[in-house]
């Protein structure tokens, strides 16, 4: 067993959990955090993606023990006190969800594509997302969804998202 | 006087996205009850084998295991349409994967490590996996029993002693004589691999025993009704005794009809003294050992007319149902009365067979049993017009059903049916149809287009029927319950806009409750075959105009108005005479009371519901009959380029158009659309189970199963919906939700004769099956 | 394990299903390379080395590998460098590929390298995976191996009989199998830097979207010593390197029949789920093909 620190979306969490367990049980069957999916657990699907430290990565193939330290960003932080973020708003605005199921990892693919590129091209889009299988939207909608989510930002620079500068 | 829709034919938000967009949609996945305990299986190694012993001491005694269950003790024969399945395999293995042991365990840990203790001994069977050789009457009976199984009477039709399932029959005209008659024939012959659905979230159950012969389920479901009632059936129970919730389903595509893995959760946690039992699929037992899409064996045969007309078209089908055809016969007939396509044919001769093999075995996926035809009928069309000389856009003209004509099965064809020669003429001029395409930037690269027709009609009994329940709320608003399962096809969504516009108030007021839950909401059979916004939409339609006669009901006494006297509009009712006058319905739903205080009503609730009307069985020997409430039209067309070196193979454009009849909600609408299609680029291109000489399934999960990802959509797609209103449907629409799948790859096989010069008879259609077929052709052996 | 409950509404929802059965191992997060070879030595074979973990948790839940210690390097501090200048380079064992990716002087410096990292998995998966990884899992079909071997690229290990330079040439064995003795360590990957050199990776899949390779391949062409060096993967059973090929190009179309000749009679391509070797066959002289109209094209050759 092994006792570590980290924080999930700004909270400071303390957890004591065996060695090989996920990142991602740690997350869906301790912290509650069941937005995070699993839809393979062996990193092909993206439905279990969360930003490590600001990066996204799948929570499937990271060993809990390894998130000592780090800092995890999950789906559930991404609307602040009940209000959605832009890029949320932009997903429900383009009809980039139908049942769901990838939503919260397509989001956090595109919330650490924003972070990093604030104004991503069509490439770069594509890139950021091709490991988030979705089955049923055909991913035109979630590309719409992420360049609306953009424009949206580069517009809106005195918002509040603007401010804390990210994609909120 | 039309009233101008508020909401109905608007791009309304789905009601459901913020729960999704927020990570708080709570699936069947991310359920669990308090002493829950969770499963693992052994699964077969092998196709066919007899199961000589399970020793399974050891696992028992594993601290932390809670049952144990294998076949032998489990004498249930389950099934919708044919009970040929057992909840564990019993006494034989019928394919690899198939469920052998479950266990179930405090922790998934435990029950996997359960697992690993238990020992199986198998005494190998005879293995068949095609099913042409399965036909053969020396073949090895995959079901010898078939004969006493039980199975919907008169409309399916098993054949002792063989592997057959299934045998539906077509038969119109004269087949023989048309086609000995005809200018010019055809014969050709295609096939389908075996797919799988892939909904992201994978098949899971949780159930549980409760004392007093009742039972629980919360599970990721298409069907909450069709599962209450075959548990009940299956175990004896008073249908009120069995309680079915469906909250957040990720995806479903047919896969999660019928019945899945409930009664496997329900067996465990009775063998657990009634703790609550969670059965969750994992990737690989999505594909290994739950149900796929059938393979299929087609040949086509055509006769037509020097000038393009079809005299004659014969059909058989050898569907590859697997080990279990419980849905697979649905499918074999469904198939059958769609079976010549969207043509006007007057000498139809239609075999289509369901056949066991030693494979994981089939259900319905979307568009059931017609993107497998239309594969062959739509390649079948290409080639027929090029022996004829003739265009393929105008050889489908000649021959689409228009009004006036009859369907294979005799069904009338009317303007009510939509426009199939719409729906290719709008494909045809936005593909620039009869303009060769620009040639590629590089050399080596070719183009071409293609184009294809589809239809399918809802299969489904002819006695498919739903309810819908609206309340009325204190504050005016309604809350709709149903029990029709909305697993991302955005139909809750269009049943609110369909209530708020019949009820006349605003759609925020509006909502409709977010698992369906077998104890509350009312009877629907089961969501599949794109019928739910059409049975739905017109019980919603009747459900608010019960509301509305309540309310006019109360209003006239309060009011002292006649009641026909009275009108709706936002919210209120008001005499048509002094709109004025109005009373906010807020003052009636739970009843009206006067400035005195006395009180008349009570709380409004409207009932609405809907039968299909007018279906019959199909004549056994003919086939003749109604089958379809309505049919759904549509065309693709496509523009590919082909790198001849490497194979690979890029959709340029793709335009989809579908006679919706009315579009209710055309974001959503385009959404299915879009969704559809890049599903059928799947099914097309990369798509389809591979299995070894001994029936081993060697591309059971992400690695080597490919599907579309962002990077492998086409590089334009466009979408047409046409409204030729359906008499009957709501607001005159009719289902798409399968449809826009359907002939996605005949459009494709097509376009790569158009850029080749050859002929692709197979799927998928990947890069290393084409570049083979290139090098063939120049280097001919 | 305890279990969470939440109660909501009339339902009782979530949590709770214990962990996934990763197999049973220790975890050990180290501080220096020298400890990492006490510990892997002290495992006598029983362990691995856990940089990213994306093949290797993958191989362990798979129950293809089964480690009774998972020896985390990721908090070495020398793991974690990037060096990258004129002289050559050192990839530190534990960057991940991203940050190699995303670093533009990198990116200028080995651009076929850095196309052959883009090809590997997913933008997650590279958040994670390293270089190092993807060498030591030494699976045929590494997409970083082809160009490694073209560059000449030497591998850092430390062992507890100290310190050793690997060309990567030598580092493969088999399917799998690497040099590496059950103590060393991957400190980095080393990477000449030959400002002559045109470079160019090719690699061809299923789809389009992440795939393993059906065959990749690498080329590096010296204008100025006219010669063209190649490697290719997925087709033997570790990466293949070719002898250096004079390039005497009369006739581009001939030459590059005559080196995919000789591409041809170095591998042994297999039949798999992934492709049939006729295939591999097929697609070999195509990539030789392209990549000598990239590297020619771009180094002048007439």
């Amino acid at each position: 067993m092994h006792t570590i620190r980290f924080t999930v979306n700004g909270h400071v969490e303390q957890a004591t959990v065996p060695a090989t367990m996920t990142l991602l049980d740690l997350l869906r069957d301790r912290l509650a955090l069941t937005g995070t999916k699993e839809g393979c657990g062996i990193g092909e699907c993206g439905a279990c993606t969360v930003l490590l430290n600001g990066n996204p990565i799948t929570s499937c193939l990271m060993l809990a023990v390894e998130a000592d330290g780090s800092d995890i960003e999950t789906i559930e932080g991404e609307a602040i006190g009940g209000e959605l973020s832009v890029l949320q708003q932009a997903f429900i605005d383009e009809g980039a969800t139908q049942c769901g199921f990838c939503t919260p990892g397509m989001i956090m693919s595109a919330r650490g594509l924003l972070n990093r590129i604030p104004d991503p091209s069509h490439e770069e889009i594509i890139e950021a997302i091709a490991g988030n299988l979705c089955r049923c939207t055909g991913y035109e909608a979630i590309i719409s969804a992420i360049q609306l989510a953009a424009a949206r930002l580069s517009q809106d620079i005195g918002s509040r998202d603007a401010q804390e500068g990210r994609a909120r | 006087m039309t009233r101008e829709l508020s909401y109905v034919g608007k791009p309304i938000p789905r009601a459901d996205a913020i729960d999704k967009v927020t990570g708080s949609a709570s699936y069947t996945h991310d359920l669990c009850l308090p002493g829950m305990l969770h499963t693992a299986l052994v699964l077969s190694p092998h196709a066919s084998a007899r199961i000589v012993a399970i020793d399974s001491q050891n696992a028992e005694a594993l601290p932390g295991v809670r049952a144990v269950l294998t076949g032998r003790g489990l004498c249930y024969q389950l099934g919708l349409y044919m009970q040929d399945k057992c909840i564990l395999a019993r006494d034989v293995v019928r394919y690899q994967g198939e469920a052998v042991v479950a266990i179930a365990a405090d922790t998934l840990d435990i029950a996997k490590a359960a697992c690993q203790l238990v020992e199986v001994q198998y005494d190998l069977l005879p293995t068949v996996l095609d099913p042409r050789e399965a036909m053969d009457a020396s073949a090895h009976l995959v079901h010898p029993d078939l004969h006493t199984y039980e199975h919907m009477e008169g409309v399916f039709f098993p054949k002792a002693h063989t592997n057959i399932a299934h045998h539906q029959k077509i038969r119109k005209g004269s087949f023989d004589q048309a086609f000995e008659g005809a200018d010019s024939t055809l014969t050709a012959s295609f096939y389908n691999p075996p797919v799988q659905h892939v909904p992201m979230e994978t098949h899971v159950s949780v159930a549980q025993a409760l004392p007093g012969k009742r039972m629980e389920i919360w599970t990721s479901s298409q069907s909450p009704y069709t599962v209450r009632h075959l548990m009940s059936v299956c175990f004896d129970l008073p249908h009120a005794h069995v309680r079915v919730h469906v909250p957040y389903v990720g995806g479903g595509f047919g896969g999660k009809a019928g019945l899945g893995l409930e009664p496997l959760a329900y067996v465990l946690s009775r063998a657990a003294g009634g703790r609550p039992v969670k059965v969750a699929a994992t990737r690989e037992q999505e594909f290994n050992t739950l149900p796929s899409r059938q393979g299929l064996h087609s040949t086509i045969e055509i006769g037509a007319s020097r000038d393009g007309k079809i005299v004659a078209l014969k059909s058989t089908y050898v569907w590859d149902a697997g080990a279990y055809a419980d849905y697979g016969v649905n499918i074999g007939r469904a198939a059958a009365y769609s079976g010549a396509g969207p043509y006007s044919i007057d000498n139809c001769w239609i075999d289509s067979f369901v056949v066991y093999t030693n494979k994981i075995f089939g259900t319905a996926y979307r568009g059931f049993g017609h993107l497998e035809i239309l594969w062959g009928i739509e390649r079948a069309m290409d080639l027929m017009a090029r022996r004829l000389g003739m265009d393929p856009a105008e050889f489908r003209r000649r021959n689409l059903l228009k009004d006036g004509d009859t369907t294979i099965t005799g069904e009338a064809f009317t303007s009510g049916h939509g426009n199939p020669l719409q729906c290719l003429e709008s494909v045809a001029e936005a593909i620039d149809w009869g303009t060769p395409s620009e040639p590629s930037v590089d050399s080596y690269k070719v183009r071409g287009k293609g184009l294809a027709m589809l239809h399918k009609a809802p299969a489904m009994p002819t006695y498919t029927s739903c309810a819908v329940v609206i309340k009325l709320d204190e504050d005016g608003g309604g809350d709709i319950l149903v029990s029709g399962v909305d697993y991302g096809q955005g139909t809750y969504t269009v049943l609110r806009q369909i209530a708020a516009e019949e009820l006349r108030i605003p759609i925020e007021k509006i909502h409709i409750t977010w698992e369906c839950d077998t104890a509350f909401s009312p009877y629907d059979w089961q969501t599949v075959a794109s019928r739910f916004a059409y049975m739905g939409g017109n019980a919603v339609i009747q459900a608010a105009a019960d509301c509305l006669e309540q309310i006019r009901s109360v209003a006239s006494q309060a009011l002292n108005v006649a009641p026909e006297d009275l009108d709706f509009e936002d919210g209120v009712v008001f005499p048509k005479s002094d709109p004025t006058r109005g009373i906010p319905y807020s003052k009636l739903t739970l009843g009206y009371t006067f400035a005195n205080g006395n009180s008349i009503g009570g709380p409004i609730i409207g009932h609405g519901r809907f039968i299909a009307k007018g279906l019959t069985h199909l004549d056994p020997e003919t086939g003749q009959g109604l089958p379809a409430q309505y049919w759904t039209y549509g065309a693709h067309a496509v523009e590919i380029e082909v790198d001849t070196q490497t194979g690979e193979i890029e959709i340029l454009n793709i335009v989809t158009a579908l006679d919706a009849g009315k579009v209710l909600n055309p974001k959503l609408c385009i959404g299915q659309v879009v969704g559809g299609v890049v599903q059928g680029l799947g099914s097309a291109l990369w798509e389809g189970f591979v299995f070894d000489a001994k029936g081993r399934f060697l591309n059971a999960g992400f690695v080597d199963y490919k599907i579309p990802t962002a990077k492998d959509i086409p590089r334009h797609m466009q979408q047409i919906l046409l409204e030729n209103p359906q008499p009957g449907g709501p607001y005159g629409a009719r289902g798409v939700a399968e449809h826009p799948m359907i002939s996605v790859p005949s459009a494709i096989g097509n376009a790569l004769y158009d850029a080749l010069g050859i002929e692709f008879n197979t799927l998928p259609l990947n890069y290393e099956r084409i570049l083979t077929r290139i090098k063939e052709k120049v280097e001919p052996s | 394990m305890r279990s969470l409950f939440c109660f909501s509404g009339f339902k009782f929802v979530r949590f709770q299903r214990g962990f996934i059965v990763l197999g049973d191992f220790e975890y050990k997060r180290i501080r220096s390379i020298d400890e990492g070879c006490h510990c892997l030595a002290e495992a006598a074979g029983k362990a691995a080395v856990l940089a990213g973990g994306t093949d290797l948790l993958v191989e362990i839940r798979n129950h293809l590998k089964s480690p009774k210690v998972l020896i985390d390097c990721k908090n070495v501090d020398a793991l974690k460098q990037v060096h990258v200048d004129r002289s050559g380079s050192a990839i530190g064992a534990s960057v991940p590929l991203n940050r190699l990716i995303e670093n533009r002087a990198f990116h200028t410096t080995y651009p076929a390298l850095a196309t052959a990292l883009l090809s590997i998995g997913t933008y997650q998966l590279r958040s994670r995976a390293t270089l190092a990884g993807n060498i030591c899992n030494a699976s045929p079909a590494a997409d970083s191996a082809p160009v490694l071997l073209v560059l000449d690229a030497s591998v850092e290990v430390v062992g507890i009989r100290g310190p050793r330079s690997i060309p990567i040439r030598d580092f493969f064995v088999g399917v799998k199998k690497t040099v590496l003795t059950p103590d060393e360590i991957v400190v980095s990957i080393q990477i000449p830097q030959r400002a002559d050199l045109h470079t160019t990776f090719l690699k061809q899949q299923r789809i389009r979207g992440h795939d393993l390779a059906v065959v990749n391949m690498a080329g590096a062409y010296s204008p100025g010593e006219r010669i063209l060096r190649l490697a290719i993967g997925s087709c033997a059973p570790t990466p293949v390197l070719l002898e250096p090929i004079k390039v005497d190009v009369g006739n581009v179309a001939s030459f590059a029949g005559h080196v995919a000749e000789i591409v041809l009679s170095s591998v042994s391509p297999i039949s798999d789920v992934r492709a049939s070797s006729g295939y591999r066959n097929a697609i070999l002289p195509v990539l030789v093909k392209r990549i000598l109209h990239n590297l020619l094209a771009e180094g002048g050759a007439s």
